[in-house]
């Protein structure tokens, strides 16, 4: 087994995530393509802990804390989602365009 | 007393100054009560002063070698400019002339300025022409002359526009102006130039260094031709000649100062630069040349007026040729004598007939006539003046003319000619005049014409007294020829051209032919009568290219110059309103243009590190 495997994966799913996140145009969908982008990240720290930093695992730690502050953001961005759509009774990204020049 | 008097002749010009400066405080605007005339008075006290000082001053110059006065003006590295004063009896006899003239002006002005509310403006001027004209004769440095030619063209604007509120007024003394202007910045050139060359500007040595001067040919060449032009504007020579002909609006007593003394300040000038000018002979038959073309062609115009003030006008140009002709002969003497019996003439002659045009209004003179029985005076004064502008034996100009025949016998005959045609065409023209105004039936407008009142007639017949006393004071003088050395040929040809001249004029004009007279061709006729066309010439030439390189100038400046410009500012303003849309509002492009700017920065980071394997990898 090697990283780069590992990281290209990651790297992978880090592209899907942002292909998502860029594309959608529900906003929920955007927030889901956030949660695989902090996941490849995730991947991407779990492999080098484990292949560079067997001993101190530090990589593991900054996942464990990648993790929590991930569903916290997702709770706020999912309060967010809701708060917009209280008010403009749509999640459609495209219609939320309105701070432009 | 004399002797100081004379060393302080240059106190004349401060007189004339002060007059004119002391005329000022009546001008309608300042004392609102007690009207203008004290203006005109105190010129003339003034005047006066100056008259009598100068003419004290004459009479201890005589027989006396020539003072010269050094008034330090400026020094800066390498330039002393001295006002240099040059007390002689040549000059001090012009001041006695000028101050003398404007005497007379003056008080002529005060009995044709009566209806006219300008004293205050016009007396101010006369005294500021009377300051400008003897500093002139009196400066004896070719730079100050420039200065003072100078303030006096800015005179004769002035005085040319004093009636301002009428358009050709306006009109005339632009060109006035603009002419002189155009002549005195070419004399400019020549007197900057002359600089390196002499060293000096003062005249006398300008006449020593040309002496044994060693020049560039064409160097000289250029220069004397552009000081040359400076006194062919200001001589209304051909082709600056135009101006003369419009400055004819202006009022008739400063006409009579124009056309005896302000013209001859360029002659003056002309008449001291003479050593320099003979330097090349290029410059001397060009002045000969402008002279005689002048001379001739100014003579026929003046034939063709039916303005009475233009037909003058014209025999101005026409004797100024004359005097060029004799500056570019290396006739000096000629030439100072030319003047002077050309001034107190052409004075005497325009008096006159200003005397007509103020009591018959019309200046036309085809509207005039029959007025030699109702006005005696005025009919005598044009007769002596008239006959002393031309080759009439006793009188002052035949002794000017034959001095400068006698001087072109040997050197040019054809020269002779000239003044010679000159002088018929002059006795024709005057003739002609004489007839039309004084001679035949009386015309609507001079069937009740009354002679003028004494402030006019007296000036007018001081003047012809001295017209007819002029061969006796140059007698006195010794500038009259001897009986011994009289070239009889020339004397008896401009007799005869004389007489022919005026014989042939009295029977056209004064015979019963039908007038107005009519020439068999009537093209030929329009063409001397409009002068050539030279408005048109002018209007063509000059000012339309002028008016042209203007208007592409403008449109330069306010197209390409000015758009450049305004091309960056609306350029930035563009951009900036076309690069706002690239806030667009939306989220998700900004989370893209971030994603852009994280990897194009990585590949430029990344690039000298992997960038051939990236290469090699794709291809």
């Amino acid at each position: 087994m090697q990283l780069q495997y590992f990281l290209i994966l990651a790297a992978a799913l880090f592209c899907i995530g942002i292909y998502g996140l860029i594309t959608s145009r529900n906003a929920v969908r955007v927030l889901m393509s956030i949660e695989l982008l902090l996941n490849a990240v995730n991947l991407n720290l779990m492999a080098f802990s484990n292949f560079l930093d067997s001993t101190l695992i530090k990589g593991q730690v900054f996942t464990v804390f990648v993790i929590t502050v991930a569903a916290a953001e997702a709770a706020v961005g999912l309060a967010i989602v809701l708060a917009i759509y209280r008010n403009r009774d749509t999640v459609d990204m495209e219609q939320f365009n309105l701070l432009k020049w | 007393m004399a002797q100081f008097l004379l060393e302080t002749v240059w106190l004349v010009p401060c007189y004339a100054l002060i007059g004119g400066l002391l005329a000022v405080p009546w001008s309608p605007g300042i004392i609102r009560r007690t009207g203008p005339r004290p203006a005109g008075y105190v010129n003339l006290v003034m005047t006066f002063l100056a008259l009598v000082h100068s003419v004290i001053a004459l009479f201890a110059s005589w027989n006396q070698p020539p003072i010269e006065l050094f008034i330090p003006w400026l020094s800066t590295a390498g330039l002393n400019l001295t006002i240099a004063v040059e007390i002689s009896a040549a000059s001090v006899g012009a001041v006695v002339v000028i101050t003398g003239l404007n005497f007379l002006a003056q008080i002529y002005a005060v009995g044709y300025m009566e209806m006219d509310w300008g004293w205050g403006r016009f007396f101010s001027l006369l005294g500021f022409f009377e300051a400008g004209l003897s500093a002139l004769v009196l400066c004896n440095n070719l730079f100050f002359s420039y200065v003072i030619l100078e303030i006096l063209t800015l005179g004769t604007y002035l005085l040319v526009g004093l009636w301002f509120s009428q358009p050709l007024v306006v009109t005339g003394a632009r060109d006035a102006f603009l002419t002189k202007r155009v002549g005195d910045l070419f004399l400019l050139m020549g007197v900057l130039a002359l600089w390196p060359l002499a060293g000096t500007w003062d005249y006398t040595e300008l006449a020593e260094w040309a002496t044994t001067a060693n020049v560039n040919p064409t160097v000289i060449t250029l220069v004397g031709l552009a000081l040359i032009a400076g006194p062919m504007g200001k001589c209304a020579q051909f082709p600056l000649h135009l101006w003369l002909d419009e400055a004819m609006e202006g009022p008739v007593p400063s006409t009579i100062l124009r056309n005896s003394v302000v013209v001859a300040s360029g002659a003056w000038v002309l008449i001291k630069l003479q050593p320099v000018l003979t330097l090349s002979p290029i410059v001397s038959s060009t002045i000969v040349a402008i002279g005689a073309v002048t001379a001739v062609g100014a003579s026929l115009i003046a034939i063709a007026q039916t303005d009475i003030k233009r037909c003058q006008s014209y025999s101005v140009s026409a004797y100024m040729g004359l005097v060029f002709i004799a500056v570019g002969v290396r006739e000096d003497e000629a030439a100072l004598l030319l003047v002077l019996t050309h001034a107190v003439s052409a004075a005497l002659l325009v008096m006159s007939t200003g005397g007509i045009v103020w009591n018959s209004i019309t200046q036309d003179i085809n509207q005039l006539g029959g007025l030699w029985s109702r006005r005696p005076i005025s009919a005598l004064a044009f007769i002596v003046g008239g006959l002393g502008l031309i080759g009439f034996p006793p009188l002052g100009s035949f002794w000017a003319l034959m001095r400068l025949g006698d001087g072109l016998w040997d050197k040019q005959p054809w020269l002779v000619g000239v003044v010679i045609a000159v002088n018929g065409l002059t006795a024709f023209s005057l003739t002609r005049e004489f007839g039309l105004i004084f001679g035949g039936k009386a015309k609507q407008m001079s069937e009740r014409s009354p002679e003028v009142h004494w402030p006019m007639v007296l000036p007018m017949v001081i003047l012809l007294g001295f017209v007819l006393h002029l061969p006796l004071v140059l007698q006195s003088l010794s500038l009259l020829p001897s009986w011994v050395d009289l070239n009889k040929d020339v004397a008896l040809l401009l007799i005869w051209s004389t007489i022919f001249g005026c014989s042939i004029s009295a029977v056209i004009h004064l015979g019963n032919w039908q007038k107005p007279i009519r020439f068999p061709w009537k093209g030929l006729r329009d063409f001397f009568a409009y002068d050539f066309y030279t408005a048109q010439i002018y209007r063509l030439t000059i000012v339309n290219g002028v008016a042209q390189i203007a208007k592409f100038a403008d449109m330069l400046d306010r197209l390409v110059i000015d758009g450049i410009v305004n091309l960056v500012g609306l350029f930035s303003l563009l951009s900036g309103q076309g690069l706002k849309y690239s806030t667009s509002g939306q989220t998700q492009f900004y989370a893209f243009t971030v994603l852009l700017g994280v990897s194009v920065l990585g590949m430029w980071v990344a690039w000298p590190f992997w960038g051939v394997q990236f290469l090699e990898l794709m291809f």
